[in-house]
């Protein structure tokens, strides 16, 4: 396995050399633009799937290249190429070099000095990933969820892994490097029961190497897919309209993200397109609602040591107390509002030019009990399983999908529910939330944020009653 | 033909004979590879001035190998020689890890495409592609901005997005597969937003796609997403229960997609499907009627060959409410012991049904209840076909718009809803892949 590595490895895995770096960068802004940035990249993704009782499909993918962008004040010039040799890498500068062309604007590059950022350097990865490993893991997996069910008929299992190495330049001299590993582990079954078939499936994934595929994680993945099964035979589509929701601790976190964090995401605000343009320093919730966006949780998901612009990984409170105190900024737009980049400015590989992306987005603790928040409704419904959600930023409107949860008549949870759509507006939401539990949760499933390019992100949120959301029923 | 500079080269299409050759020689019995090639330009405008220019030119190598009864996909953009026999050494050294499965194979070479040689037998690529220059897509996208004529009438913002790509991919198999297909793509959205009489913010989008430059009529479709802004403005709510729902051809496939992925070969030995055992059934309503019509020369989602290389042919998928084709890969054919189809449908078209024309005229036809506009978010159990959307749309009576509608989600089981089919029009876009015109449907579940 790698261990520590410096910049000079960085440099030799793309055939990089300090020279050339400041040549493609010098000759991105010649004819003007303020700023070039350089993104390598080099994944190896592994994929094993068990299915039918064997691990019979898998394999890999290798993707390599750079990015090169130029700005030109907020505009954007972007263009990648998959070789690093400096011809292919100066005809992708040329085409970046675009936006500027004709502009006065041709700030001096930064030659003949390095400034190595910090924070960069692997991120933290005890193995490597190995498919035969995984098999294992898998076949192991697959045991212990037949094990747990005598209805199961049909065990779906895979690990998915990634490890990522980039190195990143730029116009003011700085360079920054990163490995960044990723790991999901996933199973679902389908059980029979009368007849009827229902399905369930969990995973985990996490920013780790191959440490993770632990004899835990597979007790815990087996448990979890088990769980609930009989409520689920048992679920009934709830009468729809507007109630009182509680969203239960952990995943729920979705309406974080899909309600609100996209919506604190700068570039929507800079185009003024987002419900929250002109809220900042206003109060815009109950003032024990305090949201975090968060990339220091170390093996999160969302977690980054540096951002894709080489901002340092940090953690970013976008409401305090009720109030509105920070956007999500990339450098585009940490310019534009005079403030300083949150470490958000990420993107799904070297094709993507950074864009602001939240990392994994949470609300902290309130101080109200789980019990005695569902003792207060008195009909309503309990949510706390998700496959997706959205939100039209402009509208604020959300919505997102419940696998799982119960309805709640006089306090208490009486049938359980499946298979609805929950729909409200994001600031109207955070407004109607009446009770934050004690108990936040960070979830740990494989959440895969999609703005025009995919972000591996977390969310997590307490036990919260929010007083009215629309939910879908018959 | 378009220029060949742009297409895969002759080192290029090489690589995936040398891939083939070296899959054998490592020790694989049987190997598939394919290579694909894409260049494209997008052109971002804000407000009516340019944001971003972006160029991509993107290569890959996929390599499907079959060795000792064992299996393995796998990926590569790193087109050398040297690098590319390491790949392949790597990827039999990976299949050899995994379980053997001797339902895997190539298909049956009987069964395979022979027609795609050139890869522009369907028509689909823009002669004229190679004669744009950056300037001419700067001026497009520049000049499809309307935000100049609303900017004083409450658009706030207008986000414009001019894209043409080429691309080119050639299959070949080690049982004498080659099939080709080449195709240029020209594209232009627009989101709009505004501000309604309440301080709200409403956006309103459009897009459209060709092969072919001029098939795109551009300033009319930014002027497309301003009115549907405007049009969604000053939301009102509806009470829950049973309506009639007509179903706006943009957003309409959200309903037929789960349905084709149920009759999957793979979904339903999975059991994840709703579908199973429906073959030659009467499971739909006797108006629903879908083909596969994968070889309309000129049309978008056209193609001659599958994924396998498997010949793609016109065949009728749900003929008067009955199951006619499962979608059968090979793997999934030597695995359930049943005729192997093609993998995924190609160009499903859903044929009229009690009305021969469009949303208005369906809306005529239907009388009263609310139009689907888009859907914002929700899903399936493709377990139990149960669904729940959000969706966004208008109430209508008389066969007229009365308002917009917002915060209200549609409900159901999709074999109660195809069930309850009562027209379907013949008014699918062209831009899209897969056909589907406006629909309606009748006692759906409605919660607001």
């Amino acid at each position: 396995m790698r261990t520590k590595m410096n910049t000079e490895y960085y440099l030799s895995e793309f055939d990089a050399s300090k020279e050339n770096l400041e040549k493609l960068a010098s000759e991105a802004i010649r004819h003007g633009g303020d700023w070039c940035d350089l993104f390598f990249e080099n994944t190896v993704n592994g994929n094993i799937v068990l299915r039918d009782g064997i691990v019979s499909d898998g394999g890999f993918n290798v993707d390599y290249g750079v990015g090169i962008r130029v700005l030109n004040g907020e505009k954007t010039g972007y263009a990648y190429s998959e070789s690093t040799d400096m011809k292919s890498m100066a005809a992708a500068t040329h085409a970046a070099s675009a936006i500027a062309a004709g502009s006065a604007n041709i700030p001096p590059v930064n030659a003949g000095s390095m400034n190595i950022l910090p924070h960069g350097d692997r991120y933290q990865m005890l193995k490597d990933w190995h498919l035969g490993e995984c098999k294992i893991f898998l076949e192991r997996l697959q045991d212990k969820i037949f094990a747990k069910d005598s209805r199961i008929v049909k065990v779906l299992a895979g690990v998915f892994y990634t490890i990522t190495d980039v190195l990143m330049y730029n116009s003011i001299g700085e360079i920054a490097y990163d490995t960044r590993p990723y790991g999901t582990a996933y199973a679902s079954a389908v059980f029979t029961q009368d007849g009827k078939l229902e399905m369930k499936s969990v995973s985990r994934s996490y920013m780790k190497g191959g440490e993770m595929l632990s004899e835990a994680l597979a007790d815990e993945i087996a448990a979890e897919v088990v769980k609930g099964i009989d409520d689920r035979f048992a679920a009934k589509r709830p009468k729809g309209g507007q109630m009182p929701v509680v969203m239960g601790a952990g995943a729920s976190g979705i309406l974080l993200h899909e309600a609100m964090g996209h919506a604190f995401e700068a570039d929507f605000n800079r185009k003024g397109q987002s419900i929250f343009s002109d809220k900042m320093g206003q109060k815009i919730c109950d003032s024990h609602i305090t949201i975090v966006d968060d990339g220091t949780i170390p093996g999160n998901r969302g977690a980054v040591n540096i951002d894709d612009e080489g901002v340092r990984g940090q953690r970013t409170q976008m409401v305090t107390n009720g109030v509105l105190t920070s956007y999500l900024h990339d450098r585009i737009s940490a310019k534009y509002y005079g403030t300083e980049p949150t470490g958000n400015g990420r993107r799904e590989g070297f094709r993507f030019n950074p864009i602001p992306r939240m990392r994994t987005t949470y609300m902290e603790s309130g101080n109200a009990r789980k019990e005695e928040i569902i003792a207060s409704v008195k009909n309503g419904i309990y949510v706390d399983e998700f496959t997706n959600g959205q939100v039209k930023i402009g509208e604020g409107d959300f919505t997102f999908f419940v696998n799982s949860g119960y309805l709640i008549e006089n306090g208490k949870f009486t049938q359980p529910v499946k298979d609805i759509n929950v729909i409200g507006n994001g600031p109207k939401a955070l407004a109607d939330i009446i009770a934050v539990g004690n108990d936040l949760k960070i979830d740990e499933g494989s959440w895969t944020c999609g703005k025009g390019q995919s972000c591996p992100v977390s969310c997590g949120i307490p036990t919260v009653l929010i007083k009215n959301l629309t939910v879908g029923g018959e | 033909m378009i220029d060949e500079k742009l297409l895969l080269t002759a080192e290029e299409m090489g690589f995936a004979e040398r891939c083939l050759e070296k899959a054998i020689e490592y020790g694989a019995q049987k190997a598939r590879a394919s290579v694909a090639k894409s260049v494209s330009d997008e052109f971002k405008t804000l407000n009516g001035k340019l944001d971003s220019v972006t160029h991509c030119l993107d290569r890959g190598l996929s390599l499907n190998v079959f060795v000792d009864g064992r299996y393995g996909t796998f990926t590569t953009n790193r087109l050398d020689a040297a690098k590319l026999d390491k790949f392949v050494k790597e990827s039999i050294w990976a299949a050899r890890l995994l379980a053997e499965d001797r339902c895997n194979d190539l298909p049956d070479p009987s069964r395979t495409a022979k027609d795609a040689i050139n890869g522009d037998e369907l028509g689909l690529c823009d002669n004229e592609y190679a004669a744009i220059m950056p300037e001419q897509r700067k001026k497009t996208a520049l000049e499809s901005s309307v935000f100049n004529v609303y900017k004083d009438k409450s658009l706030i913002s207008e986000e414009g997005e001019y894209s043409d790509s080429v691309s080119d991919r050639l299959v070949l198999d080690t049982q004498g597969l080659r099939a080709r297909q080449s195709e240029t793509s020209f594209s232009y959205g627009c989101e709009s937003t505004i501000k309604d009489a309440a301080g709200g913010k409403i956006s309103g989008y459009w897009w459209d796609r060709s092969s072919k430059l001029n098939d795109l009529d551009f300033r009319n479709i930014s002027h497309k997403a301003y009115s549907l802004a405007m049009a969604k403005a000053g939301p009102k709510s509806v009470k829950g229960g049973k309506y009639n729902i007509v179903v706006d051809p943009n957003c309409a496939s959200t309903l037929l997609t789960p349905l084709l992925s149920a009759l999957n070969a793979y979904s339903i030995s999975q059991k994840r499907s709703f579908l199973i055992d429906s073959l030659n059934k009467g499971v739909f309503c006797e108006g629903l009627c879908v083909i596969d019509d994968p070889r309309r020369k000129g049309e978008n989602g056209s193609r001659l060959f599958d994924a396998e290389g498997v010949s793609a042919v016109k065949v009728p998928i749900i003929e008067n409410g009955f199951v006619k084709e499962y979608f059968v890969s090979t793997y999934m054919a030597n695995k359930l012991g049943i005729a192997p189809t093609i993998s995924t449908p190609s160009r499903p078209l859903l044929l009229p049904h009690n009305v021969n024309g469009g949303r208005d005229a369906i809306m005529e036809y239907i009388g009263e209840g609310l139009l689907i506009t888009g859907f914002n978010g929700g899903n399936s159990n493709p377990s139990t076909g149960a669904f729940s959307f959000g969706i966004e749309g208008f109430l209508f009576r008389n066969g007229k718009i009365v308002h917009p509608i917002r915060e209200v989600l549609l409900t159901g089981n999709f074999l109660d809803l195809w069930n309850n089919l009562e027209a379907a029009g013949n008014d699918s876009r062209r831009c899209m892949s897969k056909l589907i015109p406006t629909l309606a449907f009748s006692n759906a579940d409605i919660s607001a």
